[in-house]
């Protein structure tokens, strides 16, 4: 680097490091930090009071030799699908709120307000609302439809769904508010053409209107297996101890379990890494295959 | 190529996100924990010596849980600690029970160790092993604060490890309480009905009778197949284990016990209380509304219950008492569990002696462990004071003396007690709902669960 910088250029260049620390900083020290000695743990057996002792892969090993490794595998995979119902309500939102009535923007308020209530506070509703005998869900099954509702938080069999339905309930908004913006930036044009050729309402929409949203779609998609691979919160609350015969306990509720629980922190080091590049690999797939169907202006 | 680099970084970016996430626990800082093990053993011998001459004006913390009426309790307490130690000064925490033993943990892992801080049956069990608490032997024999002999030893015992194993060598721990677990009922549904109640002495009322009178008390009103008040709720599987001469673990071999006749047959029995006799609320009826709340609702007449409970109890509109667990038929036996929780001292004090009277004033001050039964909640760990006064007290429940024939004769440390990690037994309970909805006989059961908590017990005990 032979290039002379006179002052001005100088003192900008120390500016913009001073501003650009921050954040750098907090993430060398918080984020890669903590990560890489995760990894270092990782091969280690350690209950953070008495000193580590390196164990080489054990940890790995022991991780696929335990069933509810897989079992949690399967209950998170099994959320997954809310995800493409989500994407195909809150379109259908997307589309019903893309227009000028009025009170409109109240409407998108409402339906995203479960998205900035704090997860704690919404998942202690839903167990009220959820309550076999005494809650708001079964209660107008009952008296609306004359249907006797499950057991939904306590029966091995419903706490997959009912956490899916909680899940559709939460992440409509966010994903709502996505497409409306999507929406909104497809050029009129290509519908007023479509129009002259004389295409109906239903082509438009499967012609230009969903082909034109695939980036937000594989936005949404993304985001959804990697939150889905990260739910934790709701299960804390809901499925206690796993729920019945551990049915609602997801990966990472497996993973706080050992390091939070039973302090086997080397374990749980281990079984984060197993998780994050099972999500690299699913994500890295996710990618490959996005050319196919992602336009991109 | 400028696309996939765009690409590529978005993935590295959403990985390490989700990579962070979940790490963030595993991060504290080694090299504090490091210094640990190796201090134990000097730390105890030293400090002994240079002890109450020097009079500097001393902080000492204190991390505790509780509800609102423990803290107050405590903070009288310290209050008079301090004024009885002038120049102490004690620094309370009260931390949310959920995030106790992980706060805890962190503090300790980081040296930050509180002085004087709770612990429990299986963190007691590590933390010692670890050296992570003090040996207070020495300081015990030491002081003339109160008589060991005074205290109940079934509670003592507790917080005894000899190297290898908790119940026996010396103290790293003192009790901050017992607690007896007992049968409660509701005794005017047995005087409406014209039942003879629970006998409070033990042997006496056995499964038979208590299947007797349960199906007598379970009423359904609207006979829509949904008792509106039941026979018993939460039947203790630990009591109709012991006292059918079963067990879930010989501590002594390592061996896991699920499997045998004794234990699958008692499980049996709890489990046909709803099954077959429908005299107890099913899983999801317990689901829907708890054995707790249905006997507040006095819609529940047999249940169990803890010295805990009596503040919540001494409120209700009806009257009720404790008695022995029923016995087995078999063995005419009955059994019950007894927990503690305890005050440990932290190896890394500075101040140890200050931390000791703490933890000594705490456990088994007379006028502290007065408000403490006063207030309902617990039994006085000092042995005189439990049999004097508060067995005196008239306040429910009429048989306390139910509470004291349990820690000195039928109750047994909880399961959990003398095992450091506790999987074994939670991959039981996660999985017992299988037998108490029917789903497979208690035998069945318990003959597929044994190997693999014998296999969890193994790898994370021994």
């Amino acid at each position: 680097m032979n290039i002379k910088l006179n002052g001005y250029r100088k003192k900008e260049l120390a500016w913009l490091y001073l501003f650009v620390a921050p954040p750098v900083l907090g993430f060398l020290i918080f984020g890669l930090t903590p990560m890489l000695f995760s990894i270092f743990i990782s091969f280690q057996k350690w209950d953070m009071i008495s000193t580590p002792s390196w164990v080489g892969f054990e940890n790995y090993i022991e991780l696929f030799k335990d069933e509810k490794v897989f079992k949690s595998l399967f209950n998170t995979v099994y959320l997954m699908i809310g995800i493409p119902i989500g994407m195909a309500l809150s379109l259908l939102l997307a589309i019903l709120m893309n227009r000028s009535i009025k009170g409109i923007s109240f409407l998108r308020t409402m339906y995203y307000l479960p998205v900035i209530s704090p997860i704690i506070a919404v998942s202690l509703l839903w167990q009220w609302i959820l309550n076999q005998d005494y809650g708001l869900l079964n209660h107008v099954l009952w008296n609306w439809f004359g249907i006797k509702g499950p057991n939904w938080l306590g029966d091995a069999a419903w706490v997959k769904p009912s956490l899916i339905l909680i899940g559709l309930w939460g992440g409509l908004g966010g994903n709502m508010v996505l497409y409306l913006a999507g929406l909104q930036s497809v050029s009129s044009t290509y519908y007023e053409a479509a129009e002259i050729d004389g295409a109906n309402g239903w082509q438009k929409f499967m012609r230009i209107t969903l082909p034109l949203l695939s980036p937000i779609h594989f936005f949404v998609l993304v985001m959804g297996i990697i939150g889905a691979f990260q739910s934790f919160s709701q299960i804390y609350v809901l499925a206690v101890d796993g729920g019945p015969e551990y049915s609602g306990a997801t990966i990472v509720y497996y993973i706080f379990q050992h390091a939070f629980k039973y302090f086997n922190m080397g374990f749980a080091s281990a079984a984060a890494w197993l998780l994050g590049i099972l999500i690299f690999i699913v994500t890295l797939i996710q990618f490959k295959f996005a050319d196919r169907w992602v336009y991109q202006d | 190529m400028n696309k996939r680099l765009k690409w590529s970084s978005l993935v590295l970016l959403a990985t390490t996100m989700l990579v962070t996430a979940c790490s963030n626990g595993g991060s504290s800082n080694q090299a504090a924990n490091n210094g640990n093990n190796n201090q134990s053993s000097k730390q105890t011998t030293q400090t002994v010596s240079d002890t109450v001459a020097d009079k500097d004006p001393v902080t000492i913390e204190f991390m505790g849980h509780g509800n609102p009426n423990e803290k107050s309790i405590f903070e009288k307490l310290i209050a008079s600690f301090e004024e009885k130690y002038p120049h102490v000064t004690v620094k309370y925490t009260s931390v949310p029970p959920g995030e106790y033993s992980q706060k805890l943990t962190t503090l300790i892992s980081s040296g930050k160790a509180p002085d004087v801080f709770y612990v429990g049956g299986s963190e007691f069990y590590r933390f010692a092993e670890a050296g992570t608490v003090l040996n207070v032997q020495p300081y015990l024999d030491e002081t003339d604060l109160f008589d060991p002999d005074n205290v109940w030893s079934q509670a003592l015992d507790r917080y005894r490890y000899d190297g290898a194993k908790v119940g026996s060598g010396d103290l790293y721990g003192l009790p901050k309480d017992v607690g007896p677990w007992a049968f409660v009922y509701n005794k005017d549904l047995f005087d409406d009905k014209g039942i003879t109640p629970p006998s409070a002495v033990a042997g006496e009322w056995t499964w038979d009778d208590l299947l007797d009178a349960a199906k007598q008390l379970t009423v359904d009103e609207n006979g829509d197949g949904k008792p509106e008040q039941y026979g018993v709720a939460a039947y203790s599987l630990e009591s109709a284990v012991w006292a059918n001469g079963g067990n879930f673990i010989d501590y002594d071999t390592g061996q896991v016990l699920v499997n045998e006749q004794a234990f699958y047959d008692a499980m049996q029995f709890v489990a046909d209380l709803t099954l077959v006799h429908g005299v107890s609320p099913n899983v999801e009826a317990e689901q829907s509304m708890n054995g707790y709340t249905r006997f507040l609702n006095g819609q529940l007449a047999m249940f169990a219950m803890g010295p805990w409970d009596q503040p919540a109890f001494w409120e209700l509109p009806f009257n009720w008492d404790i008695a022995a667990w029923p016995a087995s038929p078999t063995t005419g036996e009955t059994a019950t569990w007894l927990g503690s929780m305890g005050f440990a001292i932290s190896n890394k004090s500075k101040h140890p002696q200050e931390a000791f009277d703490l933890a000594a004033f705490l456990s088994l001050d007379e006028y502290g462990q007065r408000q403490n039964y006063e207030l309902g909640q617990a039994v006085p760990n000092l042995i005189d004071l439990s049999k004097g006064e508060f067995l005196a007290s008239d306040k429910a429940p009429a048989s306390r003396q139910v509470f004291l024939d349990i820690i000195e004769d039928y109750g047994r440390p909880d399961v959990p007690a003398f095992s450091k990690d506790t999987q074994w037994i939670d991959l039981f309970w996660q999985q017992a709902s299988r037998v108490w909805n029917g789903e497979v006989s208690a035998q069945q059961f318990t003959a597929e669960i044994q190997p693999k908590m014998q296999e969890l017990y193994d790898k994370f005990n021994k």
